[in-house]
């Protein structure tokens, strides 16, 4: 900064400019030692497991260097193929799916009066924990008609008889049934982010195409596309494709065991072949599959390399002049949609209440309702025991990440330019490693700070997974703080501590949104709870996970332990979703 | 500061000093540590296991491991806190992890207690690593008497039987013969044990060859129990639903398709049967049980399965433990409790209160050949899990006789069998 005298007034001159307030400010000394927890935590539990599976894709204990062996084998296996073009499908089919349903009800829901009912209707799935889904679809498409609801009605409108009912859970078609499940867990997600792209979205632009003659079409394609849509629907893409590494959950709870093969994908895959230690084979097939993660995850960021999303405006004053609301043909649509994303709900619920004999013997519908799985569930060790091992872990784990990672963005915040963008592409990778593929090594680091098979080594690495999403949003919202305000406060002749303090209040509705998130995911979790928990460790995604192996004979206790898994999750994610999404976007991706 | 404060505050340190240690030592000399024991069991079989263990005289530790004990043991290996004493479910386990210097070896008088070839399956190169605390009897029909009046004492018999039932339901609203839990892999392996026990004589040794990862998995007794489990498998409405509908049911929702929708007329299980029959059945029609039927005149399968204890580490709290885990008396609260079935020979059979463990007792005591649960025994992934081993192989082999592809089925099955003994035993 300098000072000038233009007309006679001091004057300061901002050469440095915000984008470049990063020299303004440098990060060197003290301040990089704030980085050193989250540099610890994710150089030990991420990227040493994920070279030492680089090695052993490579090498092997008593051979050394075998060069590719380990690939051919891997993907030489029958199966191989099956499972790498099914893991294919999913990346691409299902965010096609879940982007273009997400749009549609987003727009459909817009501006009318039920439309806040029916968004609160569709982000209900994505509070539940996967497992939950699971369950729940499960139970619908239970193979027996008697009990199944949706093969009931699948079998009265093809006219056959039971034993003839399509079967969803069978070898044809389970993988369809696992997408729909899917598809039913993450719409919700596409239309929150929708819609705030479409609220951002100025109506004069609208009008601006309508009054040079545009009609319909132009405006979605000139007022709404170009201007936005393209980059939203990218990130709703990238985000529904990385995330379908989450089937790994549906896949063991829905699928029974003589179909696990045909409903099989990498991350089932890779756990199976690996068995949490570390193998040639199976570590080709994860390095494979990291790849693929690390491609995909660079091509979504080429997209989105622009403001996402654009910087707002003042809020323009449109109350009285908005469009039209949507055609009744569209509210209908919308309403339909709500009222097919209750039918699940609605039948977890209903065979929760009832005797879990009944459940395994008729259907929810045939049976009176009583409250007797509750009832057990109440008196049951077990569960409570899940239930306040799951809140003391997603409490420690969610105030472990706040704090480590409010330290690292602190410094990472000033980073400009090419760095920034390599910290935000380096911590965006490494916040969707599949964990499968590193549980092997992961566990050996574990083992070397005696905590394998504890629940100290559980919250670990639960916390080395959570750190880099959070850091990035954190770094985010800290970076596009108003240069101005923060130069105040620094001038104010702060501490770094009381300054990170400051940012955080600054941040809260990033601050909330990381919390919110880490704390649902941490409750929801089955895989690293399958992966790294011990005895001392009872997490609830086990607890359901092992009710299922008597699937049918558990279903009364499993749906009622269901309901009670989701209310936490569930009471979070409604009450702070605009937070959620607010604190998501409100830092630029760079 | 004034030296009043100072002495304060020194005597406030040295007291805090005090007291630190004063606590460490009596956390050390007044509370020795307690015994810990891993076990696969959990909820009500967790309870009764606890019951039995406040009849020892030491404090111990029960650690609930869940279905994957083995990866529960070879992370705790990694950490150094391996537990004192283990219950592994598979014979398997025992030999892997003396192969790998994790165990203990015990007093080689414990073996005396059990039956002579379970005793052996626990050695390795001679020396005793585990001791039997739990048995599953795994060679009963159970039957609804009302439809299969008579025990059906041979395969003929059943095969026969099931056709006439299957010709009886074949469009009617009737029971099906056979109700089968083909989504659960070890329901088809425990099948294929028991006729693969009945078709092989004790002197051929080709059950425990295979095993042993010695025999031949193309060989002919391995195609004879194949061709006459194609034979009853591939009858046209043998199953509820038929063979893909089979492969979609586990093997608790097999028994209450027995006991509580009359969709089927037989059930194939062990003994643990009767616990799922009582909750579901409840004031219905009750299961009745026979041996597993005897085949070509040959003496009728006895398969067993059970969970073993180990020591490991070298601890001595262990090794106390499970010698006394051994004695006469110590399970009787199990007992009483029933459910339960004793491997100890010195468990008299008239201890039972419930009376089908104690015939059974009797049974697995008066055996002429007790034949070990073979895919418990096969090693590395060829023991099976859901979607891979010896599951797979017999869920594949499943589909394809109630598909209608019984030609063929046998030679792909013994295939594919062989290749996976191969890759287990690390064979090209």
């Amino acid at each position: 900064m300098t000072d000038v005298r233009v007309l006679g007034e001091i004057a300061v001159l901002d050469d440095v400019g915000p984008p470049r307030r990063g020299r303004a400010y440098p990060a060197a000394g003290a301040t990089s030692a704030l980085l050193l927890p989250a540099a610890l935590l994710l150089g030990g539990l991420l990227v040493w497991p994920v070279l030492r599976t680089l090695h052993a894709s490579l090498t092997t204990p008593t051979e050394g260097f075998v060069g590719l062996t380990h690939f051919r084998t891997a993907l030489g296996a029958p199966d191989a193929p099956a499972v790498v073009g099914r893991t294919l499908i999913w990346a691409l089919l299902v965010p096609t799916l879940v982007t273009a349903l997400g749009y549609l009800l987003a727009a459909a829901s817009r501006r009318s009066t039920e439309g806040g009912l029916v968004r609160l209707i569709l982000v209900v799935p994505i509070a539940l924990p996967l497992v939950v889904t699971g369950v729940t679809f499960r139970l619908m498409y239970d193979p027996d008609p008697a009990r199944g609801v949706a093969t009931l009605l699948a079998t009265r409108l093809l006219g056959r008889t039971a034993d003839e009912a399509p079967q969803f859970l069978g070898p044809g078609l389970v993988t369809v049934s696992l997408m729909s499940a899917f598809v039913w867990a993450w719409v919700g997600l596409a239309v929150l982010v929708f819609r705030s792209a479409l609220d951002a979205l100025p109506p004069s632009l609208t009008d601006a195409v309508r009054a040079y003659g545009g009609n319909r079409r132009d405006v979605l394609w000139d007022a709404q596309w170009r201007p936005l849509l393209l980059r939203t629907v990218a990130v709703v893409f990238a985000l529904v494709a990385l995330g379908t590494a989450r089937t790994f959950d549906l896949i063991l709870i829905m699928a029974p065991g003589s179909v696990r093969d045909e409903a099989s994908v990498l991350a089932v895959h890779v756990w199976q072949t690996s068995a949490g230690s570390t193998s040639g084979p199976a570590a080709a097939l994860g390095v494979v599959w990291l790849a693929a993660v690390a491609v995909g995850m660079l091509v979504a960021a080429l997209f989105v390399r622009q403001a996402w999303p654009p910087p707002r405006g003042p809020d323009p004053a449109v109350a009285a002049e908005q469009p039209a609301a949507p055609r009744w043909l569209t509210r209908l649509v919308a309403a339909l949609a709500a009222i097919a994303w209750l039918v699940p709900l609605g039948v977890l619920i209903a065979t929760s209440l009832h005797t879990p004999e009944d459940a395994a013997v008729r259907g929810w519908w045939a049976a009176a309702a009583r409250p007797d799985a509750y009832q057990k569930l109440v008196r049951s060790d077990e569960l409570q025991r899940a239930l306040v091992f799951t809140l003391l872990l997603a409490t420690v784990v969610t105030l472990a990440v706040l704090i480590v990672a409010l330290l690292a963005a602190y410094p990472l915040a000033w980073l400009t330019g090419p760095t920034a963008q390599v910290t935000g592409v380096l911590l965006m990778g490494a916040a969707i490693v599949p964990v499968q593929v590193i549980a092997g090594p992961v566990n050996e680091v574990l083992g070397a700070v005696l905590s394998a098979g504890t629940a100290r080594g559980l919250a670990l690495v639960h916390i080395a997974l959570g750190v880099p999403f959070a850091v990035l949003v954190l770094r985010n919202a800290f970076a596009d703080l108003p240069a101005e305000q923060v130069r105040r406060a620094r001038v104010s002749g702060r501490r770094w501590w009381s300054m990170v303090w400051w940012l955080a209040r600054h941040n809260v509705r990033a601050v909330v949104a990381v919390a919110v998130l880490e704390f649902v995911q941490v409750w929801n979790d089955l895989v690293v709870g399958l992966l790294f928990s011990g005895p001392d460790a009872a997490p609830l995604g086990l607890f359901l996970y092992g009710q299922t192996r008597h699937f049918v004979a558990n279903s009364g206790a499993l749906a009622a332990s269901s309901v009670i898994a989701s209310l936490l999750p569930l009471l979070l994610v409604v009450l702070a979703r605009r937070q959620l999404v607010a604190g998501l976007v409100s830092g630029r991706t760079r | 500061m004034t030296p009043h404060g100072r002495a304060t505050r020194r005597t406030v340190l040295r007291l805090a000093a005090t007291a630190t240690t004063a606590a460490t030592v009596a956390a050390c000399s007044h509370q020795p540590l307690p015994t810990q024991v891993a076990v696969v069991w959990s909820s009500d079989e967790l309870q009764r296991f606890r019951e039995v263990l406040d009849g020892y005289d030491r404090q111990v530790q029960v650690i609930s491991a869940g279905d994957d004990i083995d990866a529960f043991l070879r992370a705790r290996h990694l950490a150094g806190t391996s537990p004192d004493v283990a219950i592994l479910p598979r014979p398997g386990l025992v030999t892997e992890y003396a192969q790998r210097g994790w165990l203990t070896e015990l007093d080689d008088a414990l073996a005396t207690r059990f039956p002579v070839n379970l005793g052996d399956l626990l050695r390795v190169q001679g020396r005793l690593y585990g001791v039997w605390v739990k048995a599953a009897h795994k060679s009963l029909l159970w039957h609804l008497p009302s439809l299969v009046p008579q025990p059906l004492r041979t395969w003929d018999e059943l095969v026969s039987r099931t056709h006439e039932l299957a010709a009886e339901a074949n469009g009617a609203e009737r029971p099906a013969p056979l109700s089968i839990g083909a989504a659960d892999g070890w329901v088809l392996t425990d099948w294929f044990e028991n006729v693969l026990a009945a078709v092989t004589r004790e002197e051929d040794g080709t059950y425990e060859a295979l095993a042993r990862g010695w025999a031949d998995w193309q060989s002919k007794p391995v195609r004879d129990a194949l061709d006459l489990l194609a034979g009853l498998w591939s009858i046209d409405g043998a199953f509820p639903g038929g063979g893909r509908r089979a492969l979609l049911t586990q093997h608790e929702e097999s028994v209450i398709q027995v006991v509580a929708r009359r969709r089927a007329a037989m059930v194939f299980g062990a003994d643990f049967v009767d616990a799922v029959a009582e909750r579901f059945g409840r004031g219905r029609e009750q299961l009745e049980w026979s041996r597993f039927p005897t085949v070509r005149g040959g003496a009728g399968p006895l398969v067993v399965g059970g969970d073993a204890a180990v020591v490991l580490g070298g601890s001595a709290r262990g090794a106390d433990l499970v010698r006394w885990l051994t004695g006469e008396r110590s399970f009787q609260p199990w007992l009483d409790a029933g459910g339960y079935l004793s491997p100890n020979l010195t468990v008299p059979p008239d201890r039972y209160q419930d009376t089908l463990r104690g015939q059974l007792a009797a049974e697995i005591r008066s055996a002429g050949v007790l034949r070990f649960d073979l895919s418990d025994r096969l090693p590395g992934v060829f023991t099976g899990s859901d979607g891979m081993g010896i599951w797979r192989i017999m869920q594949d082999f499943f589909a394809d006789v109630t598909h209608g592809r019984v030609p063929g089925a046998v030679d792909r099955a013994t295939r594919q069998l062989a290749l996976a003994a191969r890759q287990a035993a690390g064979r090209p």
